[in-house]
């Protein structure tokens, strides 16, 4: 494993940037940087990073004398690529073949959150300096080697050549003397870049790394973890959000043991507080016997009256009230909306709801760890490596010298597997039971306590002028705030992920603003794929489409005659073009178009569905177009539209997850539906070209927000009634295969 | 207590499970230590934990390992001795997978249907009703139009 054990004899720090450096070690050419993390979550929770000279590292690429060229990936895989698409960027700068470059999960130390969409955009132009770093000592050690001047040389797969005599010598030929050379400060000039029109690899459909392994039994996700001697434990928690553990149960025949296990401070949410135990993990030798002696396990709780007043009913009411007479934060205010509305020629005034959603990961949640009394490793799904350390040192008090962490191929993550409640849960036990555990929720469990995407009211009021001009807009929010909620007092704007996607709108507003109103919430919520912008799409976008019928204008052409920029214009255009808006459809048919921006991405979609009978629909085709500034894999980037866009459908049509006398209601896939693949519509995708004058965006999210709205849209088409509370369908059950 | 003797991909193993009716699942993934069988739902509504038995497809988080006995059990790493089954292929070549986590029990799913008897894109399809969340349903359909 890389890391800061091949750190050892010659290191020599220069500063890429504000926080970034370089740094060469000895034995091949290890060149070590730092890649900015992404900042969104890294406000919350610190993750730690090794240091060497007090400067941060936390990638490498290395270059063996074995001609080998591993690159270390410190973002986790889930399905959206990044393990890929990280050793190509740099194979493109150091002017490999892509298939020499091979991909090694980095140790937590050199870990970042994986979070945001934010893995390749945030290290894109790092990334792309390191690989070019790493080519020009490389070549400066052929200069040594062979005389001439750089601009006699070229590179071919790792070959450097003197075009002027011809000689040539291998990377893992100069790699050691390479690695012995000063690293010359960055610059504008050095290292030089490969220029865009160049590119040989980024921009370039390739196969993933991972997927052999996953067709074949062999990748290794957590739930998969082996570990010598040992045991097994299942989870089971309170049945009531708010209920702690009266006695802890005696062991029964079959156990190994019962632990009780407790909140840390780091998992406390809503009515989950820390330091009480709501939960109770039994183990043994196999998941079965724990999983069955669980289930017979009698356990008292103490159930606080309070948790009765978990009930989607008294929620929405809640909602209600707080939308008469919450106070408001102000994301956004321009000019006069009240006396733009109150003069306007004709006015909307709508409300739209969005429920809890589970994330539902096919990977349920587990931990493995191993813990002695100098040590600790842990193995984990999880998308926060370097804040799993912290949690093993709250837990125990081992310094963070002393963890080890694994991060594994996760099924999944959705947003879920940054949190630490399973990982903390999984330490206490392995440090009860004295040996290696894994431990695992079972589906009811994880979709009983999970971290939700939280529930939203949403009221908008819009007034037109007489020419159909947009001269007010005046919405408000009322949700559970995720920051507020793990103890973040919120700005005068309030929570900047409660009102994404609802502040700095493209269209050509007159006077407006954004409220925000906090729905305390005793129900633990954590960031689900696309946070925000997944409720707030669905209302502005729903919002504008009821503005161009009120309008009688054509909701494609109601957009786009009241959006200026050119980049959002371009990829309307493109989905409705994709799309075949306008064309003729057969009967029974109708399309659906929405449009948003999150993080960096421009995405549209456009949704044609048909409604074979009462309670269900038909989704023909979705066209998707994303401006993403920079496409790095477009076959990783169809394929994160094409499960952003499902994802959306599910949540869309079927997801919720309900609360009745202070438990979940949905405990498995059968209450909670999701598309099968004989409902799968084809979706084509559209890439705008690179534009190098714009931030790269991301595009693991983008694609799941204009999915709500797109299919409301459609679906008003179609049936002349809106919908306005989500999800469509709530009754629906999924039935057996 | 009792001791089973299974044939897993064509080896013999004696496992001992505290009750018979063990679901075939957990023998596999826990016992036997071949973890590329999925564990999902455990109500036989996703499909990942999907092996052939015989021949037959079967959700292994509900097939009793006591019933097992005499009978092939194949599962993923026994598909074929070096991922070069059809199946296998086609997944790669229309880079299928995205997570991952459901795929083991897609592609059983899939090959098990081939070896069914079943012909042609679209009567294949409809005998692979699985669960992925990720979403990969049309590279699915892609790579079963390939085959």
């Amino acid at each position: 494993m890389l890391g800061t054990d091949v750190l050892n004899t010659t290191e020599k720090t220069n500063q890429i940037g504000r926080r970034g450096f370089l740094v060469t070690s000895a034995g091949g050419l290890s060149l070590g940087f730092f890649l900015p993390g992404f900042s969104r979550l890294n406000e919350i929770e610190a993750e730690p990073l090794s240091t060497v000279d007090g400067t941060q590292i936390n990638a490498w690429i290395k270059i063996g004398v074995d001609e080998s060229i591993t690159v270390t990936v410190g973002a986790a895989e889930m399905g959206q690529g990044s393990m890929s698409s990280l050793p190509q960027i740099v194979a493109e700068e150091l002017m490999v073949d892509y298939a020499k470059v091979s991909a090694l999960q980095a140790p937590a130390s050199q870990a970042y959150v994986t979070a945001g969409s934010g893995t390749v955009r945030n290290q894109y132009l790092p990334l792309r300096r390191a690989g070019a770093a790493a080519r020009e000592l490389l070549i400066q050690a052929a200069m040594n080697l062979l005389g001439g001047a750089r601009t006699d040389y070229s590179v071919t797969n790792g070959i450097v050549t003197n075009t002027k005599t011809n000689a040539s010598v291998s990377y893992g030929q100069l790699a050691p003397a390479a690695a012995l050379l000063p690293v010359p400060p960055i610059t504008a000039t050095w290292p030089p870049l490969v220029p865009d029109s160049e590119f040989k690899l980024i921009g370039k459909a390739l196969p993933r790394l991972d997927i052999p392994s996953k067709t074949n039994g062999s990748a290794v996700f957590g739930l998969d973890v082996r570990v010598p001697g040992m045991v097994y434990a299942v989870i089971k928690h309170c049945p009531a959000f708010g209920g702690t553990l009266a006695q802890l149960p005696a062991k029964p025949a079959g156990a190994l043991a019962v632990v009780a296990t407790s909140v840390i401070p780091a998992s406390a949410r809503g009515s989950e507080i820390a330091g009480n135990y709501n939960a109770v993990a039994v183990v043994a030798t196999n998941t079965w016997d724990a999983w069955q002696i669980a289930k017979q396990l009698k356990v008292s709780w103490n159930i606080p009256a309070s948790s009765s007043g978990i009930d989607s009913a008294a929620f929405q009411s809640q909602a209600q009230t707080l939308m008469s007479n919450g106070t408001p934060y102000i994301a956004e205010k321009v000019g006069d909306p009240m006396t733009a509305l109150a003069g306007s020629a004709k006015m909307i005034d709508v409300s739209y709801s969005l429920p809890y959603v589970a994330h539902a990961c096919m990977e349920v949640l587990n931990c493995t760890v191993n813990l002695t009394p100098t040590s600790c490793e842990v193995w984990a799904p999880t998308q926060g490596a370097g804040i799993v350390v912290s949690t093993v040192t709250a837990v125990t008090g081992l310094p963070a010298s002393q963890v080890t962490v694994h991060t594994t191929y996760l099924g999944g993550g959705l947003g879920r597997k940054i949190e630490q409640d399973y990982i903390a849960q999984a330490i206490q036990v392995a440090k009860a039971v004295g040996k290696p555990v894994k431990l695992m929720w079972t589906r009811e469990e994880d979709f009983s306590r999970d971290q939700y995407r939280p529930m939203a009211l949403i009221r908008g009021r819009a007034g037109l002028d007489s020419s159909g001009n947009i001269v007010s807009w005046i919405y408000r929010n009322v949700s559970p705030s995720i920051l507020a909620q793990r103890g973040r007092v919120l700005p005068a704007t309030g929570d900047s992920q409660a009102t994404e996607a609802a502040t700095a709108l493209p269209y050509n507003f007159g006077a407006r603003t954004t409220e925000y109103v906090v729905h305390p919430s005793p129900v633990p919520i954590g960031f689900w794929r696309s946070v925000g912008a997944s409720l707030n799409t669905f209302a502005v976008e729903s919002m504008m489409d009821e503005l161009a019928q009120f309008a009688g204008e054509d909701p494609y052409q109601f957009r786009r005659n009241r959006l200026t920029d050119p980049r959002w214009i371009a990829v309307l255009d493109a989905a409705a073009q994709l799309g075949g808006w306008g064309t003729p459809l057969p009967a029974g048919r109708a399309r659906g178009i929405a449009i948003s921006k999150a993080f960096n991405s421009i995405v549209a979609e456009v949704f044609e569905i048909s409604q074979p009978a009462l309670g269900s629909i038909t989704i023909h085709k979705v066209a998707c177009a994303i401006d993403c500034g920079r496409p790095v894999n477009p076959d990783s980037i169809k394929a994160q539209m094409q499960g952003g866009i499902v994802h959306g459908i599910n949540a869309t049509l079927w997801g919720q997850q309900t609360f009745k006398a202070g438990a979940a209601v949905s405990k498995n896939f059968n209450r909670s539906r999701m598309m099968r693949m004989s409902e799968m519509p084809q979706i084509s995708v559209t890439i705008l070209p690179p534009n190098p004058n714009v931030p790269i965006g991301g595009i693991g999210e983008p694609a799941v927000p204009p999915v709500a709205p797109a299919l409301a849209n459609a679906y008003a088409k179609l049936t002349g009634q809106r919908i306005r509370n989500l999800p469509f369908f709530p009754n629906a059950t999924m039935g057996g295969l | 207590m009792a001791t089973l003797a299974l044939n897993v991909n064509g080896k013999n193993y004696n496992v001992t499970v505290s009750n018979p009716d063990m679901p075939l699942l957990w023998v596999l993934r826990d016992l036997i230590g071949l973890t590329g069988t999925k564990y999902g739902c455990g109500i036989e509504v996703c499909g990942a934990c999907t092996i052939l038995i015989d021949g037959q497809r079967e959700h292994s988080c509900v097939f009793n390992a006591s019933s097992a006995v005499g009978k092939k059990i194949v599962t993923i790493e026994g598909l074929s001795p070096d991922g070069s089954h059809p199946v296998q292929q086609a997944w790669i070549e229309h880079q299928v997978p995205q997570c991952g986590f459901c795929q083991s029990g897609m592609i059983m799913s899939c090959a098990g249907a081939i070896q069914a008897g079943h012909t042609g894109a679209n009567e294949i399809m409809s005998e692979v009703k699985n669960l992925c969340v990720c979403g990969t349903y049309q590279r699915i359909r892609e790579a079963i139009q390939s085959l």
